[in-house]
């Protein structure tokens, strides 16, 4: 066990804030106030993914052979952290280099990979998930979308639900059932489809959270070529998994906590508040969590750069992660006060970007189920 | 960035558990609980074996070997070992570069005026007493701390009330503010590595009870309600781990202590209740072991200002000083 950065991370991450200071806009907190998914971020991400590809920075962690430097996953993670906590200017395009890009190399042909990972590896292209659906939120198995093989085609119908970056995105990763006997998680397959083909419409859902936040998006009678899917036909679930032990932790959730906290402690401090013990023991508390959140993404982070299966660590760090999101944009509320009812003030921002944290990715009940029998191996019954 | 174990530490790990499964474990834990009793015997093997100056052993340019020293407290405390090996191993050696006697005792000035029971406080040769800006360290004959029978899982002792009001500065070394930061730091940090593995142990036991024990037909421990929680347990047991080995690593820095501290404590006081709540009446038995590990918990919360004290001191670390 050692617990320092190299002398090339820590510098690393000081190029990154510096690119930063020099790239992001004036007028960036104004722009990232709907989270990654708003109109203004999406567009930027595409000049600002971009300019992080012209630096060899946006995929420095994947292979040589596809675009990136072979660099160790904790040099992303510096990345990650830094972008998090600044609002996230990759927008969407986290998700990208993140698991979308990591899933083709793993599963793609050589055709996909030719078309896509050049694509991501340079910053110029949208994605977006499409797994939840109506009918099939936390339990994912229960998911209905069908394409039917027909000739050389699927043919797509279905909806999906609560989909992020979809109104932006070129491609979406979809999850399907390919086989219409199965039921669970057999028969399901991963499809990547361009978001211009016929058929594919979006509609916004309104919500509390932000604006273009949440979508519905319906196939109805989708065509696309059989070579858009991903891996082999019905082991969809396999891939997902894969590509979800990366989504997990993908977004440095306490780093963005940790700023957020950093500025509620200086305005509690200007206005006197630290004269509170209760504030400042809700800070304490609030700052302890930040820490505890980043220790253990942390520890996940070093089973992958040692290669390692995946295990139920990923759960622990998601979970505290969370947590660490929800209460800090809480505590946000608590010092603004009433100050914090107006829309897009920071208090409000940050509170309405960190509720969603527990639900996104399969909620925390699921991974405290999965806590419970893949690391202390309680019995189901 | 490492998270596994090197060869060394892997075998430090290992020859502390064979000792301590020989000599530890929760019934001889009971057995001197029940005397109040000190393990003498446990006390000599680890400085027979060279555990106790591990710190200093495996010293570097940058250091104490803190987190060889806290993996062997957290097995320690893992194990119920009834000896005053935080203090001895972690607080003492960043103290004072001369070795200070042990079985060895901690307090503040205020625990020594009121006069409150210290943990080993009956059996110890050496007090340390962070005073404001100062550490006293006083060496002790006999009979200036009386036995205190406690609840709470450790040997205690008070100081006599002939002893209340002697002299602490003629009474053994004094030393400066740095010494009294470094002590701080590193105590509160002990309290966290013992905090760890004492947590762990507690959690270990009831999640094999709750395996086993069947209500309504079936196993406790499958009830969604129940896993849900030991799986919140979990979540703030591993990570408490890393932070203190994480702060333990860099020398017991301000900041990173009073984080791990805040963090640690606050989970002992979940991993106290829901071991508990979870275990039912037998929980609360002497012949069950649990209350080996869970009183214990609710001692070292008590220690240096507890939760509040170690989220005020992150407080100030972190964004300046607090009134």
């Amino acid at each position: 066990m050692e617990f320092d950065w190299s002398p090339e991370d820590t510098q690393h991450r000081r190029d990154v804030q510096a690119f930063l200071e020099q790239e992001l806009p004036e007028n960036w907190d104004e722009m990232s106030q709907h989270g990654p998914g708003g109109d203004s971020q999406a567009e930027f991400s595409r000049i600002f993914c971009g300019r992080m590809a012209e630096k060899g920075w946006l995929t420095q962690h994947w292979p040589g052979e596809y675009g990136g430097r072979d660099c160790e996953p904790w040099r992303h993670s510096i990345v990650g952290e830094e972008m998090w906590a600044i609002g996230e200017p990759r927008g969407s395009q986290y998700m990208n280099v993140n698991w979308i890009g990591p899933a083709i190399m793993n599963y793609g042909s050589d055709q996909q990979k030719v078309l896509h990972l050049p694509k991501i590896s340079a910053g110029q292209v949208l994605w977006c998930q499409g797994f939840s659906e109506p009918e099939a939120g936390s339990d994912l198995a229960a998911l209905r979308t069908r394409a039917e093989k027909v000739g050389d085609e699927y043919i797509i119908n279905g909806s999906k639900i609560w989909t992020s970056y979809c109104n932006h995105a070129d491609y979406i990763f979809l999850l399907v059932r390919t086989d219409p006997e199965s039921s669970r998680n057999r028969g399901i397959s991963v499809l990547l489809v361009p978001m211009d083909s016929a058929g594919i419409e979006v509609r916004e859902i309104p919500s509390v959270v932000g604006e273009r936040y949440f979508h519905e998006v319906f196939f109805t009678d989708v065509k696309v070529p059989t070579d858009v899917l991903l891996g082999e036909e019905n082991n969809g679930w396999n891939v997902v998994n894969y590509a979800l032990q990366f989504e997990r932790i993908g977004a440095a959730r306490y780093a963005r906590a940790a700023v957020t906290l950093d500025k509620l402690a200086e305005v509690a401090k200007e206005r006197g508040m630290l004269d509170d013990p209760i504030v400042v023991d809700r800070l304490g508390e609030a700052r302890a969590l930040c820490e505890a959140a980043r220790v253990l993404v942390y520890k996940v982070i070093d089973i992958r750069a040692k290669d390692r299966s995946p295990t139920a660590d990923t759960q622990l760090a998601r979970v505290l992660s969370t947590n660490c999101d929800n209460a800090i944009g809480r505590l946000a509320l608590e010092i603004f006060g009433p100050e914090s009812r107006e829309y897009a003030s920071f208090a409000d921002t940050n509170f309405r970007l960190a509720m969603t944290a527990g639900v996104a990715v399969g909620a925390t009940e699921v991974q405290l189920n999965l806590i419970a029998s893949r690391f202390l191996e309680l019995p189901k019954e | 960035m490492n998270f596994e174990s090197n060869e060394e530490q892997q075998a430090i790990l290992e020859a502390i558990d064979r000792l301590l499964e020989q000599h530890a474990g929760p019934a001889r834990a009971i057995e001197l609980n029940r005397q109040g009793q000190y393990d003498d015997t446990l006390h000599q093997l680890l400085d027979e074996s060279g555990f106790t100056t591990i710190a200093s052993d495996l010293a570097t340019e940058n250091g104490p070997a803190g987190l060889e020293a806290a993996l062997i407290v957290e097995a320690v405390a893992r194990a119920g070992g009834v000896v005053a090996c935080a203090a001895q191993m972690l607080v003492a050696p960043a103290v004072r570069e001369a070795s200070i006697a042990g079985p060895i005792a901690l307090c503040t000035l205020d625990d020594l005026a009121k006069p409150v029971p210290l943990r080993f406080g009956a059996h110890a040769k050496t007090l340390m007493v962070l005073g404001i800006g100062d550490v006293h360290v006083i060496p002790l004959t006999t009979g200036e701390l009386e036995p205190v029978r406690s609840s709470f899982g450790y040997p205690m002792g008070r100081l006599t009330e002939a002893n209340r009001f002697f002299d602490l500065s003629a009474a053994g070394d004094c030393l400066g503010p740095e010494a009294a930061q470094t002590m701080a730091n590193w105590w509160r940090l002990s309290l966290a590595v013992e905090a760890v593995g004492t947590m762990d142990a507690a959690l270990t036991h009831t999640v094999e009870y709750l395996k086993q024990r069947r209500q309504f037909g079936r196993a406790i421990g499958s009830f969604q309600a129940i896993q849900h929680r030991l799986s919140l347990c979990a979540i703030g047991i591993e990570a408490s781990r890393w932070l203190v080995r994480e702060a333990a690593y860099h020398g017991a820095q301000n900041e990173a202590v009073a984080a791990a501290a805040a963090f640690t404590l606050e989970t002992a006081d979940q991993v106290f209740t829901e071991t508990h709540q979870m275990s039912g009446a037998i929980g609360f038995t002497c012949e069950f072991d649990l209350h080996v590990w869970s009183m214990r918990l609710l001692a070292l919360r008590q220690e240096l200002g507890g939760v509040g004290g170690a989220r005020r001191a992150l407080v100030e670390a972190r964004w300046g000083r607090t009134p």
